[in-house]
């Protein structure tokens, strides 16, 4: 067929705007990324300010004005959030587990991206052998019952923060190694790729300086994913009693309420707050992934 | 058939590798390899028996084969504390680990599956301004939390449930049928597993109702208008159909992560699972216990994922027929 | 003379965009008589796939239809309740979509998908809806034990074909092809198309074919209509047009290659782009790219004028068309002014 064709439609040209700005920009007109980011910068302010914040030392036990110890009390002006049943202030408590959450949710977030990036990268650029060992450690890692292990972990080690953080970085990392491991095979294709390799780059050159940056983005999305399920892990481990006893958080705490028979006693004020924040920083976490999820892979829609 | 034979494959891979990680990890812990199937709280008798039965005095590598071999056969060594061996104690949870897993997770994707696809078909109504961010919250929210409001509500306050365990105390039963079909035993699972679903279905939801808003766009969904099909018939028979791909593969993918939960809803339930068992024998120290439970949990798991690969594998042909 | 098949009638369809209202077709005529192939040619953006769709009934979301008429077998569809525009899909109007991977749905076997427009939308027992989709296969020259295969097992030509069959399941009064060889090389575009025409004689169907494409439309189709930016610009049978055309635009195309049988010459590509439909200049939307512009083409829309005998065009220097015509054979006169 001689394939002559109507010539087409020329298309308007794209503003050119600096990609991540471009990004950055798109991010903050959507309200949930918004939310998100306000609330993660409400967590780091009040984790930084908590001594501040507190009303009362955490740990200690507090007295009633006629001596006895002031177990279980409701809200009050003097105890905004009520009281433990071993007289502990739950306001002073709950700012106090935003050190934890942010610390622990923070360290597993890097962890998670850092492992599962630098898997993805060396899977999907070198290939071969390396890439199916990889793959076959993923499928393995993906079988492991996730809680139970962590729980393991910190029965047998000490109960440690660490532990979890550890734990969630070991187990988590597929997901986003396949992500990025595929994203590094389309990259890979890509003319600079080439032109790089053919002026003689190293491997490792082209992989840090012309792959990575294309792939930093995407472990930013997953971090904030990771951010999340530290968070729900670590309360989860504290709730079945393999927590870290030297620090106070939210999981800690709503651990001290189910022994405690708040249930029983309903005592809402006790074990609503700290898992209402869970939830916050956890829901912040998808939030921010959509957000950027929606920057990174914008769905053409006509 | 192939595609059935590779699945199975791989999951034996997958199993004999999670195995030998279980082995090394509980050798390398406890510091020394014996404490890992031996203690003082033992007979002498059963001490030796199990020395023998494991090889404990073996070089490495002999005790890995016994053990493997002794795994096949069902011999997971002796528990510390309950001094019976270990596939006993485990025989008697596995069932309610099961039942409530399985109960969970129907429900939890029956709801949430047709609940999304309904939800597709709903853009920029009220139902969606409310459903979405409810069902993003309950993937939020720590799962022990959700038992904790439910059991609070429930069992506390209305006294509609019981509070916890998966009989009452003193009830006797012919059989473990009778038992597990009791209206008592249902009464006892009714929180648990929705505990379990409610924490599940968030999941199947929002992907199910994401995947079809897309779905709805592509081109066989135009077709499907053109030819004149019934909306019935292109929402549920055509978009729905290819919506649930993606939702078995997430489902897949988030087994390991999931289901581990089991853990926490058997504590806040006390329900006598594999899970609480494992929480008891880590605190306990109990190394033989806390292995076999940790090998059941993964044995299950793994069974599972099978059975979500082959069902992938049925739904979507362009996987299945070459 | 047999009354047309479908007789579109000062069609308008306007889209809604975030940069308001688009009119993507402005009073669009034309008519396509019984057991004819029309081919609706026009560059990507010309309105041509929008009046397909808007043949069948389904148009995009924010697409609606402004005006004009619809007149199907002598009754018009625009006016008509949605219900009767049911009633006709499939079973009186079918397409022929561009992609058939896309438009099929890939669980299902192709034989399932067959039989599901026969039992559905056809009334036939699971038997006889069997035994047609046989049929249908080897009309379309594909092997019916195929039947029980799924989409991504046939390659690009093959599910072109089952799209032919799909649309031509329950003997529908009009066949729209919407570009149905783009997707496809070269070797199997002539197949295809030898397969439709082939069809289409023996079948006596009544088709539009849009395409952009001229050397598609010379091949199979007997008459042509030309759209530009939302427009009819010219209309006559295939031989007509391409040997003798009157308006600008399609002087400019045809001079690709003046002879319908020779190999494509260099192509002398016509300056400049179609307008923006968000804001439609007063004149003829062809202005600022003809040669053979006069003032009073930049601010009088000219109106479709028949010529007699199917033909007509929409330009204000109709009657010098001849003289038009050989000046536009030099690539001089194209030369950006």
């Amino acid at each position: 067929m001689a394939n002559v064709q109507m010539p087409a439609q020329n298309l308007p040209a794209g503003r050119g705007d600096n990609a991540f700005v471009a990004g950055l920009r798109r991010i903050l007109r959507d309200p949930f990324s918004v939310a998100a980011l306000v609330i993660y910068v409400l967590l780091v302010l009040v984790a930084i300010f908590a001594d501040q914040l507190m009303t009362h030392d955490p740990t200690q036990i507090q007295f009633r004005a006629n001596g006895r110890v002031a177990t279980n009390q409701p809200v009050s002006e003097a105890f905004l959030l009520g009281t433990t049943n071993l007289g502990r202030d739950i306001y002073s408590q709950l700012i106090a587990g935003s050190r934890n959450a942010l610390m622990v949710g923070v360290t597993a977030a890097i962890s998670v991206a850092a492992l599962g990036t630098l898997v993805g990268l060396l899977s999907g650029y070198f290939g071969g052998r390396i890439d199916a060992f990889l793959m076959r450690l993923a499928d393995v890692a993906l079988a492991i019952p996730f809680l139970p292990f962590v729980i393991v972990l910190s029965g047998f080690f000490r109960a440690n923060t660490w532990n979890v953080v550890i734990a969630v970085a070991l187990l988590l990392w597929p997901n986003t190694a396949r992500v990025i491991r595929s994203q590094v095979l389309t990259v890979k294709e890509r003319a600079y790729v080439e032109a790089a390799r053919v002026t003689g780059a190293s491997d490792l050159r082209i992989l840090f300086v012309h792959v990575a940056p294309n792939i930093l983005p995407l472990t930013f999305l997953y971090g904030s994913v990771a951010i999340g399920w530290a968070i729900l892990t670590e309360a989860a481990v504290s709730f079945v009693g393999f927590g870290d006893p030297s620090r106070i958080s939210w999981g800690f705490m709503l651990q001290d309420a189910f022994v405690s028979q708040a249930l029983s006693r309903g005592s809402w004020n006790w074990f609503l707050p700290p898992g209402l924040c869970i939830i916050l920083v956890v829901i912040a976490g998808f939030f921010l992934a959509r957000g950027a999820e929606e920057v990174l892979f914008p769905k053409l829609r006509s | 058939m192939g595609f059935a034979l590779r699945r199975l494959a791989h999951s034996l891979f997958v199993l004999w590798a999670v195995v030998t990680i279980l082995f090394l990890m509980f050798r390398l812990m406890p510091g020394n390899p014996l404490a890992a199937y031996i203690n003082e709280q033992l007979s002498e008798d059963d001490q030796r028996l199990i020395m023998a039965q494991f090889g404990l005095n073996r070089p490495l590598y002999e005790q890995y084969v016994i053990y493997l071999w002794n795994l096949l056969q069902g011999n997971l060594g002796m528990s510390f504390f309950r001094r019976e061996p270990v596939w006993d104690v485990l025989k008697s949870a596995l069932p309610n680990t099961l039942i409530l897993t399985i109960t969970g997770l129907v429900i939890a994707y029956i709801f949430g599956i047709l609940t999304g696809a309904w939800l597709a078909t709903k853009r920029g109504t009220l139902a969606e301004a409310v459903i979405v961010p409810a069902a993003l919250a309950t993937r939020a929210a720590p799962e022990f939390w959700i038992g904790m409001i439910l059991l609070t509500i429930f069992a506390f306050t209305f006294g509609w449930f019981p509070s916890g365990g998966a009989n009452s105390a003193g009830a006797a039963y012919t059989s473990e049928w009778d038992r597990i079909l009791s209206r008592d035993y249902v009464l006892h699972l009714v929180l648990p597993a929705l505990t379990l679903a409610l924490y599940l279905q968030g999941l199947p939801l929002l992907l199910m109702r994401s995947t079809m808003l897309e779905i709805l766009h592509d081109e066989f969904i135009t077709m499907a208008k053109i030819k004149g099909l019934s909306p019935w018939r292109i929402t549920i028979h055509h978009a729905a159909r290819n919506a649930l791909l993606p939702v078995v593969t997430a489902f897949a993918l988030g087994l390991g992560a999931t289901l581990g939960g089991n853990v926490v809803v058997e504590t806040v339930f006390s329900w006598p699972g594999l899970g609480r068992l494992l929480v008891a024998a880590v605190a306990q120290s109990d190394y033989p216990l806390a292995q076999g439970a940790f090998f059941l949990i993964s044995l299950v798991l793994i069974i599972l994922n099978l059975i979500v690969d082959l069902v992938y594998g049925w739904l979507d042909p362009r996987v299945s027929h070459g | 003379m047999e009354p047309p098949v479908l007789d579109v009638r000062n069609l308008s369809i306007e889209y809604r965009t975030s940069r308001g209202i688009v009119r993507a077709v402005d009073g669009v005529s034309f008519s396509v008589p019984k057991g004819a192939i029309v081919g609706l040619v026009g560059e990507s953006g010309c309105g041509k796939t929008t009046v397909a769709r808007s043949i069948t009934g389904v148009l995009h979301q924010s697409a609606r239809i402004a005006g004009g008429e619809l007149v199907f077998k002598g009754k018009d569809l625009v006016a008509a309740p949605e219900k009767e525009w049911l009633e006709k899909r499939w079973r009186d109007i079918s397409f022929i979509p561009q992609s058939a991977m896309n438009s099929l749905d890939p669980v299902y076997r192709i034989g399932a998908q067959l039989e599901e427009v026969l039992v559905h939308r056809g009334g036939r027992t699971r038997a006889e809806a069997r035994s047609r989709s046989s049929e249908l296969f080897d009309m379309v020259g594909l092997n019916p034990a195929r039947l029980d295969e799924y989409p991504h097992q046939f390659s690009g030509g093959m599910r072109q074909r089952v799209a032919i069959a799909l649309a031509l399941a329950l003997d529908p009064g009009l066949v729209i092809a919407d570009e149905p060889v783009t997707a496809l090389d070269v070797i199997v575009q002539r197949q295809i198309l030898d397969v439709i025409r082939d069809l289409q004689r023996k079948l006596s169907l009544s088709m539009i074919l849009v395409t952009h494409d001229i050397s598609v439309v010379a091949y199979v189709s007997d008459k042509v209509v030309v759209m530009y930016a939302g427009r009819v610009v010219e209309t006559g049978s295939t031989a007509d047009v391409l040997e003798r055309p009157r308006h600008p635009y399609m002087m400019g195309l045809t001079n690709a290659f003046p002879d319908l049988d020779t190999a494509a010459h260099d192509l002398v590509p016509i300056d400049g782009s179609p307008p923006d439909l968000a804001s439609p200049p007063s004149g003829c939307r062809f202005a600022p790219r003809c040669p053979f512009l006069l003032p009073r083409c930049e601010t009088d829309d000219p109106a479709s004028a028949a010529l007699g005998e199917g033909r007509s065009v929409a330009c204000h220097r109709a009657p010098e068309a001849d003289d038009l015509r050989a000046r536009a054979k030099e690539s001089a006169t194209w030369l950006p002014a």
